[in-house]
């Protein structure tokens, strides 16, 4: 990871930018939406896979900046939602594509799944999924 | 499957707001399908994304036509997006190319 993040160093004109955006682990919010009603279900499990990438990454752009090729510059968490139809396309989808990284136990898909059946027929299920954006600046040497 | 992802576009106005890729070159790490690239490229001079995936370049590659050369803005500037299957551990490139790079959920 951090051989990689060295490569880009070397692509980078100098005073580049290096934008580093990603999700983080953070028992992301399953939620029912509907119109401007928003209403939460539970919260998902983060699986060790995804908490020792998110260590991973934290510690290779330290180290990135402890070398001193990079400054940090400006850094802001956002949400990113996922949206589905039906609490069952949401379960189908997570457990085809994100089982390694975040899991929705029973009670918790139980809970959406009351929540969008006795909303609006509007309603979609959806995950609010914590994202993490840095920009950082090539330094010179 | 009905999956929508960022239908409010947080992504994209997070990003503009950390970075001005107005006729910028930029190399974005983990490109997948593109589905970032179209959220910033048509404004930078050159957009240059990899990827290991090749099944995920194909659609990139595929929906290059659908996102960018349709506009009257590609035409008159012509193709400056390009999808290409690499690692990070080996960028091939040489040095100091890129005003931008963007790690796209890749670290």
């Amino acid at each position: 990871m951090v051989h990689a993040l060295d490569e880009i160093r070397r692509t980078l004109k100098p005073d580049g930018i290096l934008i580093d955006l990603r999700p983080v682990e953070d028992h992301w919010t399953v939620e029912v939406a509907s119109g401007q009603n928003i209403q939460a279900a539970g919260r998902l499990t983060d699986m060790p896979v995804g908490v020792a990438d998110d260590e991973a990454a934290f510690r290779a752009m330290h180290e990135v900046e402890s070398h001193g090729w990079f400054t940090r510059e400006r850094e802001e968490e956002f949400s990113f939602f996922y949206y589905w139809d039906t609490p069952s396309e949401m379960k189908e989808y997570m457990d085809e594509e994100w089982e390694d990284f975040e899991k929705m136990e029973e009670n918790v898909y139980r809970a959406a799944q009351s929540l969008w059946s006795t909303a609006n027929a509007d309603a979609r299920v959806r995950v609010r999924v914590k994202m993490l954006i840095t920009r950082w600046r090539k330094n010179q040497f | 499957m009905t999956l929508q992802k960022d239908p409010e576009g947080f992504e994209k106005k997070t990003l503009h707001k950390f970075v001005d890729v107005e006729n910028a070159r930029v190399l974005e790490i983990g490109c997948g399908e593109g589905r970032l690239t179209w959220k910033y490229a048509a404004a930078s001079s050159l957009t240059v994304g990899f990827d290991p995936d090749h099944s995920a370049l194909r659609i990139a590659r595929a929906d290059l036509l659908t996102h960018l050369h349709g506009s009257a803005q590609d035409k008159s500037r012509g193709t400056h997006v390009h999808f290409t299957c690499a690692s990070a551990k080996h960028i091939p490139f040489p040095k100091e190319t890129f005003d931008i790079a963007i790690l796209a959920w890749s670290l």
